[in-house]
Parts: structure tokens; sequence; C-alpha cells
């Protein structure tokens, strides 16, 4: 090898100088000096700004829960007071939670139907770059907006939704679907998956390309039927990639707060309110930074907890997605 | 001879001198004050002549104006106030003053008051007590309004019914019979926020809390008995439901479009209405108080914000800003009431439209009867423990019952963590 034959000799190096092995060995460790300098050069900036905007404001949220605060008065000691307020009083709190369960049907849903879209946009029919784009066109939209098209399809009076059930004779009279506390949730629910789902076909269609089409070819011949090949073959294989849209659709569910608050504001009553839009109002409407403070911990604890579940569940491999295969 | 010695001395003096002008212009410039209005940037020109006044009087400040619409500005505020840059002078709505000033945060224009008399005098005395807490004057009013039943002429005629109802039970008898007219039409419609709504329950003896303001007072039989009617009003179709899910533009929208025979809102809306909506005028619409007189107010005042380094001056601004020049023009801008005496008693003269006239009036009418203005810090956080199990009710989710039960815990949990 290269290395083997120039450590047994001398080498030149510039201008002809010649340098003894251990100088070699110096000037590597000095290389891995200045390539370490580089990584952490280029880190730092990302790294600052993970500090300063996740880190820090996640710390002071902490130690604000544990306090009684307002903008203009000094913090007092509060304990667990908030978080026995929240616990044992705070009947928002336990709807906000359930919704925000019932929000996560999301992912599973939109995974469920992403890998439909995935497997017809693999397949040979006719158009499907076209059906590509299309169904991954809603995800570039910007949520307000997705609120506001949403908003106005679901509307009472001129609503695109109302009209065609009326058209078809399916309803006699329009539904108030973001005024009802039945159906409030579960169309906002609808929209954000109309929002995420070509996002999720896309990585799915990354992980049906990378399977080996020897494999269905290999069970072919030993006579497997396709659905015998999409559960043997074709699921096993696009865990990491299910996983992948598992992990985004539920930090998604977590972090939805614009299209609860352009489509519903949280309402009718709190049958859209999420955890996330709950801390908005507590600290934004009224004004309870501290107790915003611990229903921010707590969100965060679910959050990690759920994570490392899902994690768990995908073998420690979630997200992983091997392009070299 | 230009030599190199020359360039540099003469670089050096530029220099200097740009330096020492940059540091007192600096310095001339260095006096601040900032101006937060609650979403009027169609106001701007004017604005501009507040500061363009208060520079006259004081020329070392510059002033600095800031808008935000109402769904922003409680987050704007408290964000600034965090950051320990609130704006000095505010414009705000409702009772969210009584939060600041409860907390410390605004200052206290008693004293300024007290040496100027003659601004004090501006007001209508009633009016000014809106902005006062634990004795003292936080702000001075700038717009207001009150709510009073619009009617729509030609569905009551339709419905025949004479003229406009004198008691609750008569507001929702009328409206079942106007919704009774045709497909689409409802009976009644009512704005929902800043419990603009509460004349509803004022006219059934219900009050929102004690006197001392210390537990909730509306759990009653009467306030059962009401709700339960208005959820039935809702469920039939003779109360439209926008009433408890809209804010502003959707119960303004479907009154505009003349299908719902009573409106409750203030002068604000109804005139908000009548540029939308051109069969909108005192031939096709009537103005009157609710049953018993009672009203709510909805009004706005300026104050100063207590982290400020300039209160002196940032009073002078407020009293530029409120005085009977821009008042005028404030009340001739947009036909609203200021609360001052001589200008509101001018616009109301000089105002031609009789129904927006008559709207003018009676705002100022029965300023007693004034409800839904509870003084408290806590207003925010009562209306958000309340108002979801009203909704829930009214929408049919709910026993009326069971939802003014559980809201009396809500709101008696707000105040006691509000009093901890």
């Amino acid at each position: 090898m290269a290395t083997a034959s120039t450590s047994s000799h001398q080498s030149r190096i510039g201008g002809g100088r010649t340098v003894a092995p251990s100088a070699r060995r110096g000037l590597f460790a000095r290389k891995r000096h200045r390539e370490l300098a580089l990584i952490w050069v280029l880190l730092i900036p990302a790294l600052a700004i993970f500090l300063l905007y996740r880190v820090i404001p996640l710390l002071w949220n902490v130690v604000l829960s544990f306090q009684f605060w307002s903008p203009t008065k000094p913090s007092e000691w509060a304990g667990l007071y908030h978080y026995e307020e929240m616990w044992v009083y705070d009947d928002v709190f336990w709807e906000a939670l359930t919704n925000t369960f019932k929000y996560m049907l999301t992912a599973p849903i939109a995974i469920i139907l992403a890998i439909g879209l995935a497997l017809m946009v693999n397949s040979r029919i006719r158009g499907r770059t076209v059906y590509r784009t299309i169904i991954f066109m809603s995800y570039p939209l910007m949520v307000v907006a997705v609120g506001i098209i949403w908003r106005w399809l679901y509307d009472e009076n001129v609503g695109l939704i109302n009209y065609l059930l009326r058209s078809l004779g399916i309803i006699d009279r329009p539904i108030a679907f973001l005024e009802t506390f039945a159906t409030a949730l579960p169309s906002v629910i609808a929209a954000a998956i109309w929002q995420i789902i070509g996002f999720f076909m896309i990585i799915l269609l990354t992980g049906l390309q990378n399977i080996p089409p020897n494999l269905y070819e290999a069970a072919s011949i030993d006579g497997a039927s396709r659905w015998s090949q999409f559960w043997r073959i074709t699921l096993p294989l696009l865990r990491p990639s299910i996983f992948l849209c598992f992990i985004i659709g539920i930090i998604a569910s977590f972090t939805s707060f614009d299209l609860i608050y352009v489509m519903t504001g949280g309402g009718p009553g709190h049958a859209t309110e999420l955890l996330i839009t709950y801390i908005y109002k507590a600290a934004f409407t009224l004004t309870q930074f501290d107790y915003a403070g611990a229903l921010t911990v707590v969100m965060f604890v679910l959050f990690v907890g759920l994570a490392l579940i899902a994690n768990a569940l995908a073998g420690g491999e979630a997200g992983k997605v091997d392009i070299a295969d | 001879m230009i030599n190199r010695r020359y360039v540099i001395g003469t670089a050096a003096a530029i220099g200097l001198l740009a330096s020492t002008l940059a540091a007192d212009r600096a310095a001339a410039q260095d006096k601040t004050l900032t101006l937060l209005t609650w979403n009027l940037p169609i106001y701007e020109e004017k604005f501009q002549g507040w500061i363009a006044d208060f520079q006259e009087m004081h020329p070392d400040f510059t002033v600095e104006w800031l808008d935000k619409k109402g769904t922003e500005y409680a987050t704007f505020y408290q964000t600034q106030l965090v950051a320990g840059t609130a704006p000095d002078i505010i414009d705000v709505q409702g009772m969210l003053w009584a939060e600041y000033a409860a907390d410390d945060g605004l200052v206290d224009l008693t004293p300024y008051l007290e040496e100027h008399p003659d601004i004090k005098a501006r007001y209508n005395p009633e009016g000014l007590e809106f902005w006062q807490y634990d004795g003292k004057q936080y702000m001075l009013p700038y717009y207001f309004s009150k709510t009073l039943m619009v009617y729509n002429k030609k569905l009551f005629e339709e419905a025949g019914i004479e003229g406009p109802p004198t008691n609750f039970d008569e507001i929702l008898d009328d409206a079942g019979k106007i919704a009774a007219t045709g497909e689409g039409r409802s009976g009644f419609i009512t704005l929902n926020f800043d419990w603009l709504y509460w004349a509803l329950f004022a006219m059934n003896d219900i009050d929102l809390l004690n006197e001392g303001m210390t537990e909730a007072a509306f759990n009653t039989p009467e306030m059962v008995d009401a709700v339960t009617k208005l959820a039935e009003a809702t469920q039939s179709g003779a109360i439209n439901n926008i009433s408890w899910t809209g804010r502003w533009v959707e119960p303004n929208n479907a009154f505009a479009a003349g299908d719902i025979g009573m409106y409750q809102g203030h002068g604000a809306a109804l005139f908000w209405i009548m540029g939308q909506a051109d069969w909108a005028n005192a031939d096709t619409l009537g103005v009157v108080e609710w049953p018993g007189g009672w009203g709510v107010p909805n009004a706005h005042g300026l104050g100063i914000s207590a982290s400020t380094e300039y209160p002196d001056e940032a009073f002078d601004f407020i009293a530029i800003a409120l005085n009977d020049k821009w008042q005028t023009t404030m009340a001739d801008t947009f036909t609203i009431l200021t609360l001052n005496e001589t200008v509101d008693a001018e616009l109301i003269a000089d105002t031609e439209d009789p129904l927006k006239q008559e709207t003018l009036e009676l705002s100022l009418a029965n300023m007693d009867k004034a409800t839904g203005d509870w003084v408290t810090p806590l207003d925010a956080r009562i209306k958000e423990a309340f108002y979801p199990e009203l909704q829930a009710a009214l929408l049919g989710q709910k026993d009326p019952a069971e939802a003014i039960e559980a809201a009396e815990s809500n709101v008696n949990r707000v105040i006691r963590r509000g009093n901890r």
C-alpha cells in the first residue's frame, strides 16, 4: 500500500526538502487539527443559533415554570404550583392534550395514503410525473395559505365542499364544518393531511426506488402474489422511510400552530385547541408566561418521550435513509 | 505644496469635525418616544400631524409610530414589555389596560390631570371612569362607542312586527317570527368579543361577578333560563349561529347581506356595515337602545407605559393628540364619539345622516347602564374561562346548566389564581 511504502522511506515535500516519518505524523496530526477546526468553524454558527433559539429558551421555560412571573414584577418561587394547576384544575389543558393526540392521527393516516400514492406514481401509469407534481404541490404552500384555502372550502355559505355535498343530494342543509364541535377537529386534520401528504409521498417514493428490483423478480419466480410481495418485501424495506415520515408527522402535530390559528383559532370552545395553541394563548392572550412555561415543559417531555418510543419501534433507525443502497 | 503630512492632517481634521457633528446630531435625536396604535393604519397622515405638533413643542424629540391589528396587539406589546422596549404611548381597546395597570405597567395620569384641570374638564366624567383602577386614572378617552340594537325595518314589516322589542322574551319571539319569513333568514345576530353580548344577560338582572369582583355571580336560575332560551333560538335558526362563532367580519357581513332582523353591535360596526351594504340607511334600518337601556361600551384610550424614560413629554404628546383640534379630526374622519364633550356635541350636530346621528346620540345615553365593562386585570382570563362554556351551551353541545356550572368553576379558579 502507498502508506506502507512511504512510511519506510524518507519522503520529499515541496521543493525537495525531506522529512522524517515522525515529523510526517506530526504534520498529519496538525492536518487533522485543521480539519477539526474547520468542522467547528462551520458548526459554530448553527450551534450558536441552536443554543440561542432552542436550548436557552427551553431552559428559561423550565425556570419560568417554577416561578410566578410577570413582565413588570420581580419573580417569586412557585414550586409546583403551575403543574398542580395544570394537572388538577385545568380542564382545557386535558382537552388540548387529548386533541393533540387526536391530531397526531394526521401522521398515520397521511402515511397510509402516501404509501398508496407512492405506489401509484412508482408504477408505469401514463402521466405519473404529472401526478407526482400535482400531489407534491400542496407541500411547498405556506401553511397560512393552506389554512385560508381550506377555510373557504369548508365555508358554510360559499364553500365548495358544502356546494358539492348539496349538489349530490348528500346533505340538505350546509354544514358549518369549522364551527361545529364534532366536525371542527376532523376538518382541520383533513387539511393537515392534504398539506403533508405530498412530502410523505416523495420520501416513500425514494424508499420504493431504493428497493432492488431483483427481490421482486425472485419473489415472482417463487410464485408470490403482488399482495404478498407488498407485505413481505415493500413494507419491511420501507420501514426507515415510514418511520422518518412518522417522526416528521409527530413533529408537525406538535408544532401545527399556524394551521389551527388560521382555521379555527382553537375553537369552537376548545374543540381544536392543541397544546401549542394553548401555550400561545396562555402566554400572549392571558399573560401567563409562567403557566405557559410549565405547559411547554410538559409538551417537550411528551415530545421527547414519543420520539424515543418511535425510535425504539424503528429499531433505533428512525429516519435512517441509506442512500448507498 | 500638498504632501503626505498635509493630506493626513486634513483627513484627520475632517474626521474629527464629522464625528463631532454626528455626536451632536445623535445627542439631539437621542430622545425618542414610540407611539403604538390599535389597527388604524389608514389614519397615518393624522398621526404624523400629532407628531409634528408635538415636535413644535419638543424639537429635540423624535416620535416613532407603530400600528398593530387587534389580534396581534397584546402579543406585540407584551413581547416588547418583556424585552424592556415597551412603546411609550399606547392606544388600548377594552379592558386590556387594567391588566397592565395592575402590574404597575402604566403611568398614573391622576397627578397630570390635577396639574391640568383644563384637560380633565374636556371629558364626560362617567366616560373617564372607564379607565380608572384603584382610584387612579390610567388612560384618557380616545374614542368610544356602545352596543345598540339595529333592526331591519323591511324584515320587521314582513314578519308583522310593529316595533322593536322591549324585553328579552320579545327579542326571541320577534327573532323567531323573522326567521320564519323565508329560508336563509334569521332574526338576530350579535358580536361576541369583549363581552359585547352581555346586554342580553344584563336585561335579565344577571351580573358576571359579585360586587367585590371576588367570585362569579352568574350561576343563577335566571342565567340558566336565559341561556336555555338563547340556545333553543340558536338551534331553531331564530338566532344566527355566527353570533357565537364569528368575530368581526363574519357577523357584520352576515347582517350586511340583509337577511337578519336584529343586530347587536356598536356604532362603529353599524357604520362599517353601512359602508358595505348599499341598502343600509335610515329608511331601511332603525336603531334603538336594548331593553332596559343596557349597552356594552367599546372604548379606546391613550396611556403611557411605566417603562418610558420621558413620562412628562409622553403626557404632552397625549394632551396634543387628544386636544379639540385632533379629536374633531378623529370624530369627523370616522363619525365616532371621543367622550370630549365639546367635540361630541359638534359631531352629533353636524352629522347629516339621521341613522348615524341617532346612533351617536343613543351611544351617549344611559351611561349608567353600561355593562360588560368590569375593571379587572383578570378580564381576558375571565373571558377565556367563561365564553367557551357559554358557546358550547349556545351551540347545543352542552346542557346549559352544566355549562354555566363549569363556567362558574372556571371563572372562580381564574380569580383565585389571580388573587394568589
